[in-house]
């Protein structure tokens, strides 16, 4: 494998705008692709497992680059890059849990290049950016020559990289709503180096009045064929009144929940064991976060 | 394939060239520009050693299509140095620091810092750590290398008053 060079051949657009964008994915058929920071799509054409006969740059439009927020939720475009985001998130801090997952993903060079939407297109299990989307209840906007759709984030990835957009539809935006007061969020990975894909993930938001949980939201990445909202916890912990006993159950119900496999990163039985102690440490933060403290 | 014309200012340098949609950003500046400083190190973004700046960005240049740079500003090591040949400060922290065994890694450890004291003249070591986690350095001269940003950072004259990070987290 030659990794110095880009071996395949194709045409190269950058649009300026979605119509354009539109008219080139339907005139250059099917190997055509988008492309925006290129930080997953260039290492699998160098790595000779995906081969586009076109790709089309999403970066001149401007439309794809809102970061700003509106009543009621916060709209981050598609090809906004993870620094525009970090640097946001340390403006506005509405979104801990997303902040969190920025601030690990990466490291600089990539947090330059790489985009938000890129990372929910590419869509693999441990995507950082998905957990903290998922338990803010985010949803995505995606268009194409047959129109305008938004989709939740939890109805939207399918598989491994598998995801409900079609190959011609564009990514528009993310929008998430704006979490309710006493919401208190957390993202952590665990991972061999800061700068490396996690092993495993895990994202809470939780709302909470004094001691008790009033509702939560719990995700994880790396456990499953998709990043995966967690079911049966946010249920169990509904109006509880939190205690160390009440959050270790929660975390064996994690453990016996996801479905992690066996790859380069980890275990499978090492991503279950460190689920629940994850979550356990991920509720703690998000907990703290939600009673007003750092 | 057929070739465009792509517009790049490197090192104050501007450069018209016929490039295919393939060459990477890197390639273009060792192979057709002969500016041989950013390294080839693993080709898929892990070790950082493709380092330049582009529009004053850290950015990886070989996971960088030139194409998709056009018209941009690119500053390569080789860029830093003064036209008298003076080095920038940051080059001569790292000889004053013995912030360089074998090289290799420099180029692209000096950029890479580069881009964080254009932003913040007076960086922490914990954002000096945080800033070179992607720029490998496998003679570990790591300790130096910190040394040698956080020097830069203090010489810069004294530091800028922090605003308190004190916000309410929700
Ligand atoms: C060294 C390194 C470290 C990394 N570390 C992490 C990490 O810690 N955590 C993590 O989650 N990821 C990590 N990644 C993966 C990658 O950087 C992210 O997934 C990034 O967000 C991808 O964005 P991009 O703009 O570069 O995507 P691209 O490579 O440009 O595109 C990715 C895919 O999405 C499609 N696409 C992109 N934008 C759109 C759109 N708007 N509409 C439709 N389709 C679109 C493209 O066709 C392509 O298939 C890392 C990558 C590298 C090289």
């Amino acid at each position: 494998m030659n990794t110095r060079i880009l071996k395949a051949e194709f045409d190269y657009f950058a649009p300026a705008s979605i119509g354009e964008a539109l008219a080139l994915i339907a005139q250059n058929g099917p190997t055509a692709r988008f492309i925006a920071g290129g930080t997953d799509l260039l290492v699998q054409m160098k790595l000779e497992t995906v081969a586009p006969g076109c790709l089309i740059s999403l970066m001149k439009i401007s439309e794809l680059s809102v970061l700003k927020r509106e009543k009621g939720f916060l709209r981050i475009g598609a090809a906004v890059t993870w620094d525009r985001i970090l640097a946001f998130g340390s403006e506005d801090r509405s979104y801990p849990a997303l902040d969190d997952a920025v601030r690990c993903l990466g490291k600089v060079q990539v947090r330059r290049m790489g985009t938000i939407g890129g990372n929910l297109c590419t869509a693999s299990p441990a995507a950082d950016s998905a957990p903290a989307l998922l338990v803010y209840d985010s949803r995505v906007r995606l268009v194409s020559a047959r129109g305008r759709r938004t989709l939740l984030l939890d109805k939207y990835f399918l598989g491994v990289q598998q995801t409900a957009r079609a190959a011609d539809e564009i990514m528009t935006e993310i929008r998430i709503p704006a979490p309710r007061p006493d919401v208190g969020g957390a993202f952590q990975k665990l991972a061999r180096v800061g700068a490396d894909i996690s092993k495993i993930s895990c994202a809470v938001a939780v709302e909470r009045k004094g001691r008790v949980c009033v509702s939560c939201r719990v995700a994880m990445g790396a456990v499953a064929p998709v990043p995966l909202m967690i079911r049966g916890v946010p249920e169990f912990l509904q109006e509880k009144t939190v205690t160390a006993s009440l959050l270790v159950t929660a975390g064996r119900m994690i453990s016996d929940e996801i479905r992690p496999i066996t790859d380069v990163r980890s275990t499978a039985e090492y991503r279950k064991q460190v689920a629940g102690v994850l979550f356990r440490d991920v509720f703690q933060k998000a907990w703290t976060r939600a009673g007003g403290e750092p | 394939m057929k070739k465009t014309e792509v517009c790049l200012t490197v090192n104050g340098v501007t450069h018209h060239l016929g490039l295919s949609p393939n060459a990477l950003l890197l390639n273009v500046l060792r192979d057709e520009l002969g500016l041989t400083g950013a390294k080839y190190g693993c080709g898929t973004g892990q070790c950082g050693l493709c380092t330049v700046l582009v529009n004053g960005r850290a950015v990886l240049s070989c996971l960088t299509l030139a194409v998709a740079v056009d018209g941009a500003d690119i500053v390569t090591v080789e860029g830093l140095s003064r036209p008298d040949g003076s080095l920038d400060p940051i080059q001569e922290a790292f000889l004053d620091h013995g912030a360089i065994q074998c090289g290799y890694c420099t180029p692209a450890m000096v950029i890479t810092a580069k881009d964080l004291l254009n932003r913040n003249a007076h960086p922490t070591e914990p954002e000096i750590r945080e800033q070179i986690e992607g720029t490998l350095c496998r003679c570990t001269g790591y300790l130096s290398i910190v040394r040698a940003i956080k020097s830069c950072g203090d010489r810069a004259g004294a530091p800028a008053p922090r605003p308190s990070p004190m916000k309410k987290s929700r």
